[in-house]
């Protein structure tokens, strides 16, 4: 009984096993969701305010103080082209490591730990260009659509070139 | 990196503080102070850098070294006197051992002669002085065994009024054995030395008395490895010679230190005074050099008894072992002549002890001076959490968090006092280059040196040495005249380059002054003309000239020599001095001279800054920048014909930056209540910028955008204000250059 629990905890038939298994960490923004390797991920912590960048682009947030480091924090929602997020205290930053940076990501929530299977990471479909450099591909979980985040486009190209 | 290539960084670390240390040392004897302290010390740093070459197999430079340190024993001995020729040859030497060292260092290679025309001249020097027998007694003593070793302590001479010669207290004392003769046989226990009883003061306390000996009884120091740390392994044999002293008398002195000793104290029998005593030496050779550990010590009356009894054996080859093996290895004149060095070193000798330094990674003091600064911020954090409430409430925290804001402020202060170094470490390798230089042009140059003990950021002085030999040596070639030309100015024959540093508030300034010809401007402006550096059909003002001789590839040697004409040298200033946040300043007056001006930061972790604000944010402006600051509705604004609006200051017009609008800030603030920050970048160019309100002062700790991020123009990095909040550190230079940037695209 307890290994079959167990399996069903694991959820609507992934195949998982360890070699060919991601985790993600899914986070959502408006009705979307999406998700992130979960090794990058340093610290999730709530929305407390940021010092805004000058000529850089509306999608970054400013900067913030971690611990005597300062990182930079994205808002997904304006990368994205949805215009800027208009953060409260229930916002959460995901701060993670992309290369040897660490950057923030501001999100509207953190919902869920996924495991997913390799195998089941689909193309992201051609036509918005936006899509494709944004995100690494599709998963679908209980049935809700997850886009894996491309960290590194994500954080590219944010300054204003004067 | 193997252990032993660790060793090695750490002997080649040392050699160069040595080598500088031989450098001060000498610039202190060439000036006449000819010490024994500064001669002890040259032979020290020496020894050290001879030894430690030995242990890694650098053979030239053992070689040299062991030359010159065979000069230098000499010149301590006063055999040979320490005159100007001598001396300037000692210089040479350090500058050839300086060489050998950097070839160790570098694998490199200076040809099996080098160095052998001074090695010539050592042995000239040292031959014609050294007695056969002196030679001879280095050996002994390279290979002083302590664990064989009795040591003679001879207290009168470490009295410190009689620096008498040493033979003679020996060859006198110990063996004219008259009326009053005591001998005391002293075994501490170890509570003895638990108790903090100093058998020296003891010692001290009988030499009052009269003539006294001291023989130190070593034979019973075990095998190294059944050695105790706290062991108790030395008695003392003491003959005193007192005309006045009774066996209470004596006791008395020892008061202190019943129960914890075994104490004998026996009269002698008084004696005619014997024929004359062999000397020490000949004792020495007389008695077997070896003996069973266990063999009785005997006494110094009885050691003189057998000597006597063994007297006619001589003059054969030396005679077979006395019956009673005794032990006594003579404290031969080299080695007591070296004690009696140490001791009067003593003082100095335990004060540096006090004050020795560590290595450390300089790594690891970046990390403490990083969390030193979050500290500050967290303390200050604690600090402004206090409100009044909080403060009638928790009286004892609120004493607690004073307490805490004071020693933060004190850890801070040390920790960054950690990283300051005097300039002296790069001003010291600077001589030796004006030497070279001279040499190499053919003119007579002196180095002055002002305000060596100026203590800069660590960093900063690591990015100084590069800029300041180019400025001394286009001070040397291009600066000062040749020897017939000053002669014929009626200048003094020997041209001056001045190094001075000095602390200008938050300042270092570092200058390179001559006494030469001046820049030729008209030369200058001719070769950047024909370089294409400036328009041929611009007439620049002298202070520009001046700074022409900045541009990258300019030169206007004829020729490319091994000293300049490359045209890289100052522009390696200038950026060196520009990547530490410093300035370059130059001033020249024909035919006396020029001053080239570092103006360098004091430290690059904490920056004293105002803070303002722009917008609804936070900004901090360096404090070195700023000129001063003027209330909006007292400040004469102007416009530009393009536009552009500009400020009216003392007469000067200077270009306006609204940080808000270049920030793209929405500010709220009415123009007349914000304020404007007067700023110098460098070179002297003024920038108003504006900005909402002033907060206040305070110091931050640097923090990089680009380590998370990447650079933004007009913005310097970041910091951490006390709230936890980050501000942004104002680029006043990168502003300026963007701005003008602007203009011109208008």
């Amino acid at each position: 009984m307890e290994s079959l629990a167990l399996k069903d905890d694991y959820g609507t038939g992934a195949q998982v096993n360890a070699q060919n298994s991601l985790q993600l960490i899914a986070f959502s923004i408006g009705e979307q969701t999406y998700g992130v390797e979960i090794t990058t991920v340093r610290e999730i912590r709530a929305w407390n305010g940021a010092t805004p960048l000058p000529n850089t682009r509306e999608y970054v947030r400013g900067v913030i103080n971690l611990r005597g480091t300062i990182v930079p924090i994205f808002d997904l929602r304006a990368r994205f082209g949805e215009g800027q997020t208009s953060p409260t205290k229930n916002h959460v930053v995901v701060v993670m490591s992309v290369g040897d940076k660490w950057v923030g990501i501001l999100v509207d929530a953190v919902s869920d730990i996924l495991t997913v299977s390799k195998d089941e990471i689909h193309n992201v479909p051609e036509g918005n260009s936006m899509d494709t450099e944004l995100l690494n591909g599709i998963v679908t979980h209980d049935s809700r659509m997850v886009g894996l985040i491309d960290l590194h486009a994500v954080v590219s190209g944010a300054k204003v070139d004067s | 990196m193997s252990d032993l290539d660790d060793f090695k960084a750490t002997y080649f670390d040392e050699c160069s503080e040595l080598l500088t240390e031989l450098e001060e040392q000498f610039a202190a004897i060439e000036a006449g102070e000819r010490t024994p302290d500064r001669l002890n010390a040259v032979f020290r740093a020496i020894h050290s850098i001879k030894g430690g070459g030995g242990a890694f197999g650098f053979a030239e430079l053992v070689a040299f070294a062991h030359a010159y340190e065979t000069l230098l024993d000499h010149v301590r001995d006063g055999r040979i006197e320490l005159s100007g020729p001598v001396t300037t040859l000692c210089i040479r030497a350090n500058d050839i051992v300086a060489d050998f060292v950097n070839a160790a260092k570098t694998g490199a290679s200076l040809g099996p002669a080098y160095g052998d025309v001074e090695r010539h001249q050592f042995d000239a020097l040292t031959s014609g002085n050294a007695p056969g027998g002196e030679a001879d007694a280095e050996a002994p003593m390279e290979d002083f065994d302590i664990d064989f070793v009795p040591v003679m302590v001879d207290l009168g001479a470490a009295a410190p009024a009689a620096p008498e010669p040493a033979e003679d207290s020996f060859a006198s004392a110990p063996l004219t054995v008259e009326k009053g003769h005591w001998e005391i046989r002293f075994a501490p226990h170890s509570e003895l030395y638990a108790r903090a009883n100093d058998p020296l003061l003891l010692f001290r306390e009988l030499a009052n008395f009269g003539e006294l000996t001291v023989v130190a009884r070593l034979t019973d120091i075990p095998p190294l490895a059944d050695f105790e740390p706290f062991g108790i392994y030395c008695t003392w044999e003491l003959t005193l010679v007192s005309p006045t002293a009774s066996a209470e008398a004596i006791a008395e002195v020892f008061e202190f230190v019943e129960g914890n000793c075994e104490l004998s104290i026996a009269q002698l029998p008084s004696r005619a005074a014997p024929a004359p005593e062999p000397s020490l030496a000949e004792l020495a050779q007389l008695v077997a050099p070896a003996a069973p550990p266990d063999s009785p010590a005997l006494s110094f009356a009885e050691l003189a008894e057998t000597v006597k009894q063994e007297m006619p054996a001589r003059p054969a080859a030396p005679a077979p072992a006395p019956a009673p093996a005794i032990k006594l290895v003579e404290a031969e004149p080299a080695a007591i002549a070296d004690e009696h060095e140490e001791r009067r070193a003593g003082p100095e000798e335990r004060r540096n002890a006090g004050v020795q330094s560590i290595r450390v990674d300089l790594d690891k003091v970046d990390r403490v001076v990083n969390m030193v600064g979050e500290l500050v911020i967290t303390q200050s954090m604690l600090s402004q959490q206090m409100d009044d409430t909080l403060r009638a409430r928790y009286q004892e925290l609120v004493r607690g968090l004073e307490v805490l804001a004071q020693t933060t402020r004190g850890l801070q202060d040390a920790v960054m006092a950690i990283r300051a170094q005097p300039v002296k470490s790069v001003f010291s390798r600077m001589p030796r280059l004006v030497r070279e230089l001279a040499t190499r042009t053919g003119k007579k140059i002196k180095l002055e040196t002002i305000g060596e003990a100026t203590e800069i950021d660590k960093t900063v002085i690591e990015q100084l040495s590069d800029p300041l030999t180019h400025m001394i040596r286009n001070s040397a070639d291009h600066g000062i005249e040749a020897p017939d030309k000053r002669l014929r100015l009626g200048k003094p024959e020997i041209g001056t380059i001045r190094l001075s540093a000095e602390q200008a508030g938050g300042n270092i300034l570092i200058a390179v002054e001559d006494d030469g010809g001046g820049i030729n401007r008209e030369r200058v402006l001719q070769v950047a003309c024909d370089k294409g550096i400036v328009a041929a059909d611009t007439t620049p003002t002298d202070e520009q000239i001046d700074q022409l001789i900045f541009a990258p590839g300019f030169s206007t040697a004829e020729a490319v020599s091994d000293i300049s004409g490359r045209g890289v040298g100052m522009d390696v200033v200038l950026s060196n001095i520009k990547k530490i946040g410093g300035s370059v300043h130059v001033k020249s007056r024909s035919g006396q001279g020029t001053r080239m001006t570092l103006r360098l930061p004091l430290t690059l972790a904490v920056l004293d800054v105002m803070l303002v604000k722009v917008g609804p944010s936070p900004y901090v402006i360096p404090l070195s920048s700023i000129v001063e600051t003027i209330q909006c509705s007292r400040a004469d604004f102007g416009r530009a014909p393009s536009g552009a609006k500009v400020l009216r200051v003392r007469g000067e017009y200077v270009q306006v930056v609204d940080l808000s609008e270049r920030f793209q800030l929405r500010g709220d603030a009415e123009l007349a209540n914000r304020f404007v920050v007067l700023c110098e970048a460098e070179g002297g160019v003024k920038i108003a910028l504006v900005v909402d309100d002033i907060i206040g002062q305070q110091q931050v700790v640097i923090k990089s955008l680009e380590e998370n991020f990447e650079s933004i123009d007009g913005i310097a990095g970041g910091t951490i204000l006390g709230d936890g909040n980050v501000a942004l550190i104002v680029d006043v230079q990168g502003l300026k250059a963007s701005n003008s940037l602007h203009k011109n695209a208008a």
